[in-house]
């Protein structure tokens, strides 16, 4: 199948006071068009800075050291992988909310309080579909009976036209400094809009004409959740980073948020990339699945494979803390403490609260084997199957 | 919102009520002969005193004296100030446009000012222009304004005679000494009276002997600012919607200058209307310094006469000030953030 993204050994690592974090270290993972990946683990092993990373957003004092990230767009086109770290930021600009976009885990701060909900998602439109947006608001022109007087329309189709063959023109930046031609693009914030409420419409929002006029305090949490989804699918991408994207939800809305994301995902997008610490969710909408460990990947391997047979003591100690419905014993946990990552365990980073850990784990760090058909696990003593 | 503006002035009633009767309180707490004092000019008039207060009701209870001094300002008549030689009202008509003259100029500058140095020091945190930024803020603001006041005049006037204290040249206030009819003090501020009386050199000269006063009032008080702002864009920047801004595609300049300045304007709202509010209480240092009789060097000079009537007069004034610039915050706020609600 073809790739959509393929991390090779890339290495983040957090500048602190306390020392320098290694919040991933060499982790390779690819994702297939059209496939849902999984990424679990605890909190602070990486998950979200690896999603960062992907998207070049990991905030100060973070910093990508090395590493390859290529993306291949197009699933027909096979053949070099665009290096997004070797990019200058302007094509990541141009990338970001397009082909890649992502889900935010927290809605309630992932949307800017003072402005409307309606503003926050036709900006993506208007960051990216401008061309086609200056050209829809010219097909509207052309037709008669707009209601618009008449060589005023004449001066905004040509404005639009400008639009439409480059939006970056330099004559619309001048426009928008003259005083009555400034409100020139009205009608393109307009049409931007009539999107997002379909946009939202689609996603299932009641009465979207009102909702986009409001501003997120006055929605609730899964409403606030379904305008982050459409930020996010505003242009249909290619890859979609959910990042703990039902952690905060409670459990009804959780549900229907990921039945929403796996509609979404047969209709219009190609792939997703799903993180969160919730097995439940993995098994429910994943095609594979990566575990990850203080900054380390442990076991990718397919959903099945994950759960009927995990190789990484690691995962099947996770697979062991979830409670089950008719559990008779008591729930397991894993002994001991998630790593400092200032000073991480020499070797295998799981070591010190490993059951199966000789002297080789402590001295140096495993690779990654493959164990099966698309499983692989980095383990000296992976369980058999 | 025109309701609640309504209701807001409304309620400025009872908060007037509730400090006027504080002020009178704290002045009732002189004795009736302390207060009688006020009255005599020349040490033979000391025999007088239990007249005056009898005359004036000066032991008369609280409420009464309180009542009788109500009527008369809701009459006009906020008493006589000595240092001013003239009725309090007119005192304050004299005095307050030069005050307001500087802060005319000042508060936009520093309100300008400041948050445009603590936005870019918010977003270039740690770097060059912060540490800059930062560094010249904080001198502004430790030296004393005497000091700098000084340092300027010494420069600016007593080395290069550029920028002289005072309001206005000797030759113009003569001229409109001189021959009233032909200026007219719309205003009190030459600047703006000017301009109305199209004598553009007055307001050019006017200008001149504003800049040092402004410079060294906007130095003082912008620090303040800039720290305010410098935080809060901070604070701002590290919000989860930055990201999902930048997630969306929009450029670092995009981020930084809408989505993250306007929600840091709010602190710095509070704090800029504040320095407003305090600024128009008049500057007592500059005023001296740079020889500007405004309404701080009228205050000081009352209150060290113990001249009730101007001190009086003056608290009602500031306690004006402070509530309407309140309404104006408030309203601002509901302005920028969708959150407040004005009800």
């Amino acid at each position: 199948m073809a790739k959509v993204i393929e991390i090779k050994d890339v290495n983040t690592n957090f500048y602190t006071y306390e020392g320098i974090i290694k919040a991933l270290d060499s982790v390779s993972l690819t994702i297939d068009h059209g496939s849902t990946f999984g990424l679990v683990g605890e909190s602070g092993c990486g998950k979200s800075v690896t999603a960062r990373s992907i998207m070049r957003i990991v905030q100060e004092p973070g910093k990508i050291e090395s590493g390859k990230i290529l993306f291949y767009p197009d699933p027909n086109k096979n053949g070099e992988g665009v290096d997004l770290l070797q990019k200058p930021e302007s094509y990541m600009r141009d990338l970001r909310g397009d082909k890649i976009s992502m889900i935010f885990q927290e809605p309630n701060s992932a949307l800017n309080p003072i402005f409307t909900i309606g503003f926050q998602i036709s900006e993506s439109l208007l960051f990216h579909r401008k061309k086609e947006l200056c050209q829809s608001v010219v097909d509207d022109l052309g037709k008669t009976g707009n209601g618009l007087f008449i060589p005023l329309s004449a001066l905004l189709k040509k404005i639009y036209e400008i639009g439409a063959r480059n939006p970056e023109a330099l004559l619309l930046g001048l426009f928008s400094r003259i005083p009555i031609l400034k409100r020139w693009d009205r009608l393109l914030k307009k049409k931007a809009l009539n999107r997002s409420i379909e946009l939202i419409d689609d996603l299932g929002i009641p009465n979207p004409q009102e909702v986009v006029k409001l501003y997120p305090h006055n929605l609730s949490g899964g409403m606030k959740q379904r305008v982050v989804i459409a930020i996010a699918l505003a242009c249909h991408p290619v890859l979609l980073i959910a990042d703990e994207a039902t952690s905060n939800l409670d459990v009804t809305i959780q549900a229907q948020i990921l039945n929403l994301l796996k509609e979404l995902k047969k209709k219009e997008i190609s792939s997703v990339l799903l993180i969160t610490h919730d097995l439940g969710v993995v098994a429910h909408t994943c095609d594979r699945v990566g575990v990850m460990y203080a900054g380390q990947l442990c076991e990718v391997a397919d959903v099945r494979d994950i759960f009927e047979n995990p190789r990484h003591p690691y995962t099947s100690a996770l697979l062991g803390s979830v409670p089950k419905l008719l559990q008779k014993k008591t729930l397991q946990s894993i002994e001991g403490n998630v790593p400092n990552l200032v000073n991480p365990p020499e070797g295998c980073r799981f070591h010190p609260r490993c059951q199966y850990k000789t002297d080789i784990c402590s001295e140096k760090a495993p690779p990654m084997e493959e164990v099966g058909t698309n499983h692989s696990v980095a383990c000296y003593h992976h369980l058999s199957g | 919102m025109a309701s609640y503006i309504l209701r807001r002035l409304f309620f400025l009633i009872f908060v007037l009520f509730g400090i006027s009767v504080i002020v009178f309180g704290i002045m009732m707490s002189f004795g009736p002969e302390r207060r009688a004092a006020a009255y005599i000019t020349t040490p033979q008039q000391i025999n007088a005193i239990p007249e005056i207060i009898k005359t004036y009701g000066l032991d008369d209870p609280f409420v009464i004296q309180y009542v009788r001094w109500i009527k008369e300002i809701s009459k006009g008549n906020f008493g006589w100030s000595r240092y001013g030689a003239m009725p309090v009202w007119d005192a304050l008509l004299t005095y307050l446009p030069i005050t307001i003259e500087l802060n005319l100029f000042a508060a936009p500058l520093t309100i300008i000012l400041g948050i445009w140095l603590g936005t870019r020091a918010g977003i270039h945190k740690n770097t060059f222009i912060d540490h800059v930024t930062r560094i010249t803020s904080v001198i502004g603001w430790s030296l004393p304004t005497f000091l700098f006041g000084l340092i300027l005049l010494m420069v600016f006037y007593g080395l290069t005679q550029w920028f002289p204290p005072g309001v206005l040249d000797d030759k113009f206030i003569r001229e409109i000494i001189q021959h009233p009819d032909r200026f007219t003090a719309y205003t009190g501020m030459y600047t703006v009276d000017g301009i109305l009386n199209n004598r553009w050199d007055i307001t050019l000269n006017a200008l001149r002997h504003l800049v040092l006063p402004v410079m060294t009032q906007v130095v003082v008080v912008v620090a303040v600012l800039v720290r305010v702002m410098r935080s809060s864009m901070i604070e701002e920047m590290s919000k989860e919607f930055v990201l999902t801004a930048r997630a969306k595609g929009a450029s670092e300049r995009t981020v930084n200058l809408l989505h993250v300045k306007k929600n840091a304007l709010i602190p710095a709202v509070t704090v800029a209307g504040w320095l407003v509010a305090l600024s128009l209480q008049g500057s007592i240092a500059v005023e001296i310094i740079f020889n500007r009789p405004g309404i701080g060097q009228w205050t000081a000079a009352s209150a060290i006469a113990l001249e009730m009537a101007p001190v009086m007069g003056m608290c009602v004034f500031l306690a004006i000030v402070y509530l309407t610039t309140n309404l104006i915050i408030d309203i601002l706020y509901a302005v920028i953030d969708p959150r407040i609600r004005l009800e």
